[in-house]
């Protein structure tokens, strides 16, 4: 592939409907402005709209050529503003394959090619046929399989296999399918986007018999139930909402693993296909989201540099759900190289205090004064007591742990997160006192990895500041090789790692 | 556990310091002034103004004349062959570890008040942080970008 090449013409037309989604409240504007003028017909805006766009969508896909050239993939793209992007191999983080509705029709892909830094996101090609994805993929990834950059002369070695052997396939069950689409945290997302569609839509309602109608079939007319049945179908709308999405998107769920790489695939309508090198891999992270933790579910995410989402964030779900007890040999399959049980330690009875005041007040203060202005009723009261019982919670959550290249730092938000990272992937480590941490002789520490435009971070607070310390020794290249010895006595700090049997 | 040479910033950040506190932190005082254009100065509200005034120019005067010191006093970084080291903070204390094969680049920057002291402040941007050594003399910041650049070369490892 020496010559420039152009995608596929479908490209013009999948662009122009990136162009509606990401202008979409520009255009709503336009619209009502042109839905407010008479002497212009209301169609004429939208179709003079969508074949200004259309035009720009083939102007974009005749201005953007690829090609590979050695070891680089070369994109130029821009209308009147040529940009020229040069993507060596051996920086390329992730290759992720995504073939929406549009171009299943056609039997095309996308191919997203991610390095570190956010200019990765010009880096899509938005349509070509598979045959062709497959090349680049398999042209770009001789190099990424190669455990590091630098000996980039082996690459070119005749017995080097063109398809690397899938070594795993693990899928994901329907009833672990059924449960993370059921218990699935985008559930209040789902709900605020009901609510704002329905605060759109209730004047229409509230002007038209129906609602009328709706109010003669209620037969109570108190307020009262009137919100409470509002507040039920809204709920169950909006679970319904997520069930689905999520079913859509986890739905033939599909992990291989390769020698160099993990591949990760998943959606139904809109099928996304997901490489990750393992070299590339930052930290993985578990969490226990509040509704999945009672039932013993968790959800394992993967942090690479350079994952750059329209979030900007840099992880990837490598399963979506899975019991506590299995997390392990999941583990042991898919990433050997990260030990697995570490014992930890806690933080010290002192700090625990701290934990519950810190959920505790903030929460009491806006209670007291919501129920002191509102009148509100008394079981409000019951939101400060549930704030105890989550700093506890929290508290009993928090611990660190280290082994010989890795660190584990567990804590709580609202769902808990485990993580564990390579000593040799930590961007930074950092260690504060706060004045009243440090009368009590308390320490937090804040560990960033890379992981899309910024980084993430990973906190556990009030540890002993001798941990601490030991902590931040851990992360010197030169430092203590072997684990430090755990302090002798207070046994009861001591846990083991990550606990999830 | 040999811990590295730990170096201070050039004293004569305190004065930069104070300068920029001097100005940013009259910003302050429009706070009283707003709720005295509103709700006047009569009775109550006299008390209100001046109270908050006062406290203001209290924390105002410490900000300019105590602080700047303190936070020279607390600043402290060490470089070396595998990580950099920065201590800061006076009420809440932080320490930071950066490995040097994270070190993705270093600037030194000045801004015309930091010109006009003949200071400069190092940047260091790791793949998901940026830190920075505030107020070094430039000659110094120079030496210390190269230093850090030379280490970061030769602890190269890919991200």
């Amino acid at each position: 592939m020496s010559e420039f090449e152009r995608q596929h013409p479908v490209a013009s037309v999948s662009r122009a409907l990136s162009l509606i989604r990401g202008n979409f409240i520009t255009i709503l504007i336009f619209l009502f402005v042109g839905a407010q003028s008479d002497n212009f017909p209301f169609l004429w805006w939208i179709g003079g709209g969508f074949g200004f766009l259309l035009i720009l969508g083939v102007a974009n896909w005749w201005r953007f050529l690829y090609k590979i050239e050695g070891d680089t993939l070369h994109i130029k793209s821009g209308i009147f503003v040529r940009k020229d992007l040069y993507l060596t191999k051996d920086r390329i983080q992730v290759i992720d394959v995504t073939s929406g509705i549009l171009q299943r029709l056609f039997g095309l892909v996308r191919l997203d090619i991610q390095t570190a830094g956010s200019s990765s996101r010009q880096a899509a090609i938005e349509a070509i046929t598979r045959d062709k994805a497959a090349e680049i993929n398999r042209m770009l990834r001789e190099l990424t399989n190669s455990p590091t950059g630098p000996d980039s002369d082996e690459e070119f070695r005749d017995d080097s296999p063109a398809e690397p052997e899938v070594v795993k396939t693990i899928k994901l069950p329907l009833k672990e399918l059924l449960v993370a689409a059921s218990t699935s945290g985008s559930f209040g997302i789902a709900l605020s986007v009901i609510a704002t569609v329905f605060s759109q839509i209730e004047p229409l309602i509230s002007e038209s018999e129906l609602f009328e109608y709706l109010f003669g079939l209620i037969p109570s007319q108190t307020d009262t139930v009137m919100i409470i049945t509002v507040v039920v179908v809204f709920v169950v709308f909006a679970w319904l909402l997520s069930f689905f999405s999520t079913l859509l998107t986890y739905g033939n769920f599909q992990l291989d693993v390769k020698e160099k790489e993990v591949v990760v695939s998943r959606g139904i309508f809109e099928k996304k296909r997901i490489t990750v090198p393992f070299n590339r891999i930052q930290a993985i992270h578990v969490t226990e989201g509040i509704i999945r933790q009672p039932l013993g579910f968790a959800t394992i995410h993967i942090e690479s540099a350079g994952y750059g989402d329209d979030k900007g964030t840099g992880s990837i779900v490598l399963y979506p759900l899975i019991h506590k007890s299995k997390i392990l040999n999941l583990l042991q399959e898919v990433l050997p190289d990260y030990p697995k049980e570490l014992e930890g330690i806690r933080p010290p009875a002192r700090a625990a205090r701290r934990y519950i005041f810190r959920s505790a007040f903030p929460v009491t203060v806006i209670t007291g004064f919501l129920y002191w202005q509102l009148d509100l009723n008394i079981w409000i009261w019951l939101l400060p007591v549930i704030s105890l019982f989550w700093g506890w919670q929290k508290y009993k959550d928090a611990a660190i742990g280290w082994g010989d290249d890795i660190l584990l730092l567990r804590s709580r938000r609202l769902s808990k997160s485990t993580a564990y990272i390579k000593k040799k992937r930590v961007q930074d480590a950092s260690m504060q006192q706060s004045p009243f941490q440090t009368i009590r002789n308390l320490a937090s520490v804040q560990i960033f990895v890379a992981s899309g435009d910024r980084g993430k971070s990973f906190q556990v607070s009030d540890l002993e500041r001798e941990d601490g310390d030991t902590m931040l020794r851990q992360v010197r290249k030169n430092g203590v090789k072997t684990p430090d010895h755990l302090p002798e006595e207070p046994h009861q700090r001591r846990v083991l790692l990550p606990g999830w049997i | 556990m040999n811990e590295p040479a730990f170096h201070k910033i050039t004293p004569r950040t305190i004065r930069v310091w104070q300068i920029g506190n001097f100005i940013s932190n009259l910003f302050f005082f429009a706070l009283p002034a707003a709720y005295a254009a509103v709700f006047g100065m009569n009775g109550f509200h006299f008390w209100v103004v001046t109270g908050v005034t006062s406290v203001i120019f209290i924390l105002w005067m410490l900000s300019i004349f105590l602080m700047p010191y303190l936070a020279w006093k607390h600043w402290r970084y060490a470089i070396n062959e595998k990580e950099i080291d920065l201590k800061r903070g006076v009420l809440f204390k932080t320490r930071t570890l950066i490995p040097l094969s994270r070190v993705q680049h270093v600037d030194t920057r000045q801004g015309p008040l930091l010109r006009w002291y003949n200071l400069s402040t190092v940047t260091i941007s790791t793949a998901a942080t940026t830190h920075e050594i505030p107020g070094l003399d430039t000659q110094i910041a120079g030496r210390v970008r190269r230093q850090i650049s030379t280490y970061a070369r030769l602890a190269e490892e890919d991200v």
